[in-house]
C-alpha cells in the first residue's frame, strides 16, 4: 500500500505487537475446557462401565464411544460448514474394510478376499496400527471426492454426498473378490477391552476442537453464516470446506475401523442408510453447531435407544410381559428429530459449548 | 500511477442491460463517489470490481493487470476490499472475530489476525465492542464493524456500498470523518456509493453518476451539484420523499 502515514503505521504496528503477545495461546487456553469436559464425561461413563463388570453393558458403552467418533466426525464437516452430508458413513465403510484387510489372518484373507493384492494379503497389523491407516485411507478418499464435491453448495452438495454413499455401497457390495460383496467379512480381531474405544473417542473430540480453533475452522464457520461476506474477506470457501471434509472423513474412517474391531464382522449394508440416519439424528438432536451438542446427542440418544431395545425385548410386569413392537427405535428417533427440528432447530445445546465460564460461544 | 479501473464494462441479465460501457477509475488516497437513483447499476458495478459479477463486456484492471476471471477471494487478496448494503456481518461471531476472519482469509495466523483486529477496532474507535456478538449490535455500529473488517490487511482500495444508509445526521458526520481518515491516514483509495448525496458531495474529489446502467455525468462535486441531468435522473425516478439533498454535508 502506498502513501501510508508513518505516524499511523507506527501506532498500529505497536498495538499489533502488544496484542500479539497477549493473544499467544490465549485462544487455546480459553476453549480447551470444552474438549476436556467432554472427555471427562466419557471417561466417567467408561470407569462406571469397568466397575460394573457387565459384559453386555461394556459392549453397549463401546457402541456409544464408536458413535461419538462418528458424530464428532460428522460435526467437523456439517457443524462448521453448514452443508448437510449424507455421505460420511461411506468413509466409515472404507475405514472398516481397510481395518479388515489389514488385520484378518492372511490365510483367511486368501480364501475370502482373493482379489486383494499380494502385499495386502500378506499384511497383518495390530488393530491400532490398522485403525490409523484406515483413517488415512478414508481421509485420502475424502480428499478425492471432496475435490469435486466442495465446489457445490446447499442442496446440490448434500445430494452429491448422498451419491458418494451410494457409490461406495454399490462398489463394496459388488466387488466380491476384494470386499466379499454382500457377504459378511469375518475374522476381524475383536477387541473387547473398552480403553481403545475411549482413546479413539477422546482423540476425535480433540481433533474436532483443534480444527474448530484453527484458521480453517474460523473461516469455514464465517462462510457458513455469510458466504458472500466471507468470500469478500478473502476466504477460499471450497478450500476450507475441503479441509474439513478430509479431516472429518479421516475421523469417520477411524470410527469405522474401531466399529469393525468391536463386532468382528463387516458388510456393506452395516454402513448405509440406517447408520446414516442414526448418526445424523444424534447430531441434529444434540445440536449441529457445537462439538458439545454432538457428544451430548450421542449419549442421550444412545441411552434412549438402549432403553427402547430393552423394552422391545420384553419387560416383565408381574405375570404379564410388556414388549414394544420391533423397529420402535427408528420411529422414536424420527419423532424426536422432528420435534427438535420444530421446537429447537439448533438442537439441545443451541450451538453452545460446555464450559466452566459464562462465555461459551463456539470459537 | 497505481489505480483500479473499470474499462468499458457492460453487464446484461437475460437481455436486460444493467451496465452499459461504464468507465471508472479509483486511485489510492483519493475518495471517489458513485451515485445514482435506485436500479442505476451502482451495486452491479461494485460486484464487477470485486469479482462477484463477470461483465458481459469490458475489463477490470488493477495497475494495468486484468482481474476478470478471478474469484472474489482472489480479488480481495489483491487488495480490493468492499462492504455490503446491510452490513452482512458474521452475526454469531464476536466483533473481533468478524475482523479476524479477514485476517485469516488473507493468510495471517489466528494470533496475528486477532492482534491486527484489536488494533483496527481501536483505530476506528470501537475497541469497546470487541467481544460483543455482532448480531446484537445497533445498526450504526454494524456499519463501522463492516468497514473495520474490510480494512483488515490494509487494502489498497475499499468500496463502501451505502455505508450511511439509515444513519442520523451526527452519525453520518462521524462516518464522514472516518472515511477521510481511511483515505488520508491509510492511503486507501475509496469508492463511496451512497444515496446520501450531500455526504458524497462533501467528501469526494470526483463523482460518477449512473442512471439506468450508464454514466450520465461525472466530475468534481460542484459540477455534479449544478447538473440538470443529475437532478432530472433523481426527480424522474423517485417520489418526492426520496429526493436527495443536493447540498454539501461538511
Amino acid at each position: 500500500m502506498s502513501a501510508v502515514s508513518s505516524a499511523t503505521e507506527t501506532s498500529l504496528t505497536g498495538e499489533v505487537i502488544a496484542a500479539k503477545k497477549q493473544a499467544r495461546f490465549a485462544l487455546a487456553r480459553k476453549t480447551i475446557v470444552t474438549p476436556i469436559l467432554l472427555s471427562l464425561l466419557l471417561i466417567a461413563i467408561t470407569l462406571i462401565t469397568v466397575m460394573t463388570g457387565s459384559r453386555p453393558f461394556n459392549q453397549t458403552v463401546i457402541d456409544v464411544l464408536v458413535r461419538v467418533i462418528f458424530v464428532v466426525g460428522l460435526y467437523i464437516f456439517i457443524g462448521n460448514s453448514g452443508v448437510l452430508s449424507f455421505g460420511h458413513i461411506g468413509f466409515t465403510c472404507l475405514g472398516a474394510y481397510a481395518a479388515a484387510w489389514l488385520t484378518i489372518n492372511p490365510i483367511m484373507k486368501s480364501s475370502a478376499l482373493p482379489g486383494l493384492p499380494d502385499w495386502l494379503l500378506q499384511t497383518r497389523l495390530i488393530y491400532w496400527q490398522a485403525a490409523i491407516l484406515a483413517a488415512l485411507f478414508a481421509g485420502v478418499a475424502a480428499l478425492i471426492f471432496g475435490k469435486v464435491l466442495m465446489r457445490l453448495s446447499g442442496i446440490a452438495a448434500s445430494i452429491a454426498t448422498f451419491a458418494v454413499l451410494a457409490m461406495i455401497n454399490t462398489i463394496y457390495s459388488n466387488w466380491d473378490s476384494v470386499t466379499g460383496g454382500t457377504s459378511s467379512v469375518v475374522g476381524i480381531p475383536i477387541i473387547r477391552t473398552i480403553w481403545p474405544y475411549l482413546i479413539g473417542a477422546v482423540a476425535a473430540i480433540f481433533i474436532a476442537w483443534a480444527h474448530a480453533i484453527s484458521r480453517s475452522g474460523l473461516a469455514l464457520r464465517a462462510a457458513r453464516d455469510e458466504p458472500t461476506a466471507a468470500a469478500a474477506s478473502g476466504v477460499d470457501i471450497p478450500k476450507e470446506r475441503l479441509v474439513a471434509f478430509v479431516v472429518s472423513g479421516a475421523v469417520m474412517g477411524l470410527g469405522g475401523a474401531l466399529m469393525a474391531h468391536s463386532i468382528g464382522v463387516v458388510t456393506p449394508d452395516t454402513f448405509y442408510l440406517s447408520l446414516t440416519f442414526i448418526t445424523l439424528s444424534m447430531l441434529v438432536v444434540g445440536g449441529m453447531g457445537s462439538l458439545s451438542g454432538g457428544v451430548i446427542g450421542v449419549v442421550l440418544l444412545s441411552a434412549l435407544i438402549q432403553a427402547l431395545r430393552w423394552m422391545e425385548g420384553g419387560v416383565s410386569l408381574g405375570d404379564a410381559t410388556f414388549a414394544l413392537p420391533k423397529g420402535i427405535q427408528e420411529i422414536a428417533l424420527g419423532v424426536i428429530m422432528i420435534v427438535i427440528l420444530a421446537l429447537r432447530p439448533s438442537g439441545l445445546m443451541g450451538n453452545r459449548e460446555i464450559t466452566l465460564t459464562r462465555s461459551n460461544r463456539n470459537t | 500511477m497505481s489505480h483500479l479501473s473499470a474499462e468499458n464494462v457492460s453487464v446484461a441479465f437475460a437481455g436486460l442491460k444493467a451496465l452499459s460501457a461504464v468507465d471508472l477509475q479509483i486511485t489510492p488516497g483519493r475518495i471517489s463517489g458513485l451515485i445514482g437513483p435506485n436500479g442505476a447499476g451502482k451495486t452491479t458495478l461494485v460486484n464487477v470490481l470485486t469479482g462477484f459479477q463477470t461483465p458481459s463486456e469490458g475489463a477490470v484492471k488493477l495497475d494495468g493487470e486484468a482481474l476478470i476471471g478471478l474469484k472474489p477471494h482472489q480479488v480481495r487478496r489483491r487488495g480490493i476490499a468492499r462492504t455490503f448494503q446491510g452490513g452482512r456481518l458474521f452475526r454469531d461471531l464476536p466483533v473481533v472475530d468478524n475482523l479476524e476472519v479477514t485476517g485469516v482469509g488473507l493468510g495471517m495466523s489466528r494470533r496475528a489476525a486477532i492482534a491486527e483486529a484489536e488494533a483496527m477496532l481501536d483505530w476506528i474507535g470501537i475497541a469497546s465492542l470487541s467481544s460483543r456478538i455482532a448480531g446484537t449490535l445497533p445498526y450504526t455500529d454494524e456499519r463501522r464493524v463492516a468497514i473495520g473488517r474490510a480494512l483488515m490487511g490494509r487494502p489498497a482500495y475499499i468500496l463502501l456500498d451505502e455505508p450511511a444508509a439509515g444513519m442520523s445526521g451526527p452519525e453520518s458526520k462521524e462516518l464522514s470523518a472516518l472515511i477521510r481518515r481511511i483515505a488520508n491516514d491509510l492511503g486507501c483509495g475509496v469508492l463511496l456509493i451512497e444515496h446520501n448525496v450531500g455526504l458524497v458531495l462533501g467528501l469526494c474529489e470526483h463523482i460518477v453518476v449512473l442512471d439506468s446502467g450508464a454514466i450520465i455525468e461525472e466530475g468534481p462535486p460542484a459540477s455534479i451539484r449544478d447538473s440538470e441531468k443529475v437532478r432530472h435522473a433523481y426527480m424522474g425516478t423517485a417520489a418526492n420523499t426520496d429526493l436527495p439533498v443536493l447540498e454539501v454535508m461538511e
